[in-house]
């Protein structure tokens, strides 16, 4: 089996709820497979770790093989397996990372441990329109929210990241207080089109920090003291006006970074990416400071910006791979960056 | 037919995700490369969710690298079939495992390694009341055998010294059971959990956090 591998890249990436696998031919996507596991874990408003593992573990092997087929392609056409090993949800992330190595090791392929933060900066790479370093980049999703300085393609530099809820979170928490179910985000982005962003008075988190990390755990309590007050008439009366204003908080914070990072440096474009990225007010705010600015704006297609395996098989190709078999004992990691 | 070994641990659940593989590949190379193998075997659990996981994420991995066969076992299985080796007839094996949180898994089989309980999960002396009804005393061995000795040894079930073979999951037992199911088909692989995850504790704290 060793010795006839082809030149396609297999990526696979479990960090949170979503199963994917990918089939890269360079910086060109031929399959880009993702199994959203959101419905199981709407009952319970968030993601439960245990349910996502049991749920990688089901999807896992299926993923992997209808990416490969809509590639047209078999495991005698890969020639290295790319991985998310972290940061996220280890017990989901040791699902991907054993099979990658599993399929890896008996073809004595190279694997390719990946960040899968790196990964959300590589989707920026990929055809048809891939994007070059130097670049800042917005990602806010609902396990991340940080602004990183991109100057090559192997790495990224952040500037500044959330110090408690990320971004997508505080959509997802505020949206089950305003009753709509999770996950929220579209559904409180479609809620507050009816809503006055400027009804309620949000506090204006980090407004005093001349950093560029973010905060959204406050703006999520003064939601939950104005639902308080409001009392549940009140709330489904104001819900639109709520939405709308926690809304236009979030994303003003988002925005505001960004053009405070986009003035300290000498940037020419800027990438958007992260689940969040699909909110329309964010994407309009953001194309509207990168025209104050003078920058190009890229704004990769939603797939690319959610959770996905060719972003993992984009970072890959600038990624150090490993010989067999001299990742047999890889493991994943939960937290931070992998130091070797 | 040759199986390949997946690295039980001592108390019958895989080892961490580090040693797993090297330790196939290591099994593999001594038969002379996976060209070798004609059938995957791998233990289902019950045991560590995350090791099951991990055995069962890998044997799928290889499964599909390989094109093997692949057959998954119940580990509570290997272990009845080895202590009905050790016991003579008319006698019930309890095989126990240690499910931690003052748990264990246990199913009971015959001499001959047919079960006549399914899996489950219980508390140590709920199992003794169980096996304390029973006809005639049984041998129980497992890593939850030894930890709850005096639970079962008060009703008169019989636990091999702690040092005994007989309390580890073999490999040799998940594999001989294996090779007696020829059907195996990784589709079928499913883990034995035998509990629901926390999603309902996770749920309660969740609520606790959101309205905070
Ligand atoms: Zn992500």
């Amino acid at each position: 089996m060793a010795g006839l591998a082809g030149a396609l890249l297999l990526a696979i990436e479990t960090s949170c709820d979503d199963t994917c696998a990918a089939v890269l031919d360079g910086p060109r996507v031929l399959a880009n497979t993702i199994s959203s596991q959101a419905a199981a874990h709407a009952q319970f408003g968030g993601v439960v770790p245990e349910v996502a593992s049991r749920h990688h573990l089901e999807l896992a092997a299926p993923v992997v093989e209808a990416a490969l087929s809509e590639a047209g392609a078999t495991l005698d056409d890969v020639g290295s397996v790319a991985v998310t090993a972290g940061p996220g949800l280890i017990g989901a992330l040791l699902i991907g990372v054993s099979t990658a190595k599993a399929i890896a090791a008996p073809r004595r392929l190279p694997l390719i441990p990946v960040d899968h933060l790196q990964g959300h900066v590589a989707a920026n790479f990929l055809e048809p329109e891939p994007l070059e370093p130097p670049f800042l980049c917005l990602l806010a999703s609902g396990g991340h929210t940080l602004l990183a300085a991109v100057r090559d393609h192997a790495g990224h530099e952040v500037l500044g990241q959330t110090l408690d809820d990320a971004a997508g979170e505080a959509f997802d928490k505020v949206a089950r207080l305003l009753g709509l179910g999770y996950p929220g985000g579209p559904a409180l982005e479609k809620l507050a089109r009816e809503g006055d962003p400027a009804a309620f008075e949000m506090p204006v988190a980090m407004s005093r920090d001349p950093g560029l990390d973010f905060s959204f755990s406050g703006l999520k309590t003064a939601l939950v003291y104005l639902c308080r007050d409001l009392g549940p008439d009140g709330v489904s009366e104001r819900r639109a006006d709520l939405a709308a204003s926690f809304q236009a908080a979030a994303v003003g914070q988002l925005v505001a970074k960004l053009e405070r990072a986009l003035k300290r440096g000498d940037w020419q474009a800027v990438a958007l990416g992260g689940g969040v990225a699909a909110n329309g007010p964010l994407r309009e705010s953001v194309r509207e400071a990168c025209e104050r600015n003078g920058v190009a704006l890229k704004l990769v297609g939603l797939e690319l910006c959610t959770d996905n395996a060719a972003m993992i098989g984009s970072a890959a190709r600038f990624a150090e791979p490993i010989p067999y078999p001299g990742y047999l004992a890889y493991d994943a990691f939960a937290t931070g960056k992998r130091a070797a | 037919m040759h199986e390949e070994r997946l690295g039980l641990g001592p108390d019958g659940s895989p080892r961490h995700s580090t040693a797993l593989l090297a330790e196939v590949e290591r099994a593999v190379a001594a038969i002379g490369g996976w060209g070798a193998v004609g059938r995957i075997a791998v233990g289902l659990g019950p045991g560590s969710f995350v090791g099951i996981r991990i055995a069962i994420a890998t044997a799928r991995g290889l499964a599909a690298s390989t094109g093997l066969p692949v057959t998954g076992i119940c580990t509570l299985d290997a272990l009845g079939r080895a202590a009905g080796e050790a016991v003579g007839p008319d006698r019930a094996c309890l095989a126990v495992l240690d499910a931690r949180r003052g748990e264990v898994f246990a199913a009971l089989y015959s001499a001959d390694g047919s079960r006549l309980w399914e899996p489950f999960v219980a508390k140590p002396a709920e199992l003794a009341d169980r096996v304390g009804a029973l006809p005639q005393p049984s041998l129980a061995v497992g890593s939850g055998a030894v930890r709850f000795r005096d639970e079962l040894a008060s009703r008169d079930v019989e636990v091999p010294g702690d040092a005994d073979p007989v309390h580890r999951v073999a490999a040799r037992h998940v594999c001989a059971l294996a090779e007696a199911d020829e059907g195996g088909d990784g589709d079928r692989l499913e883990p034995i959990y035998l509990r629901p995850p926390d999603a309902q504790r996770w749920r309660e704290r969740n609520d606790v956090r959101t309205a905070n």
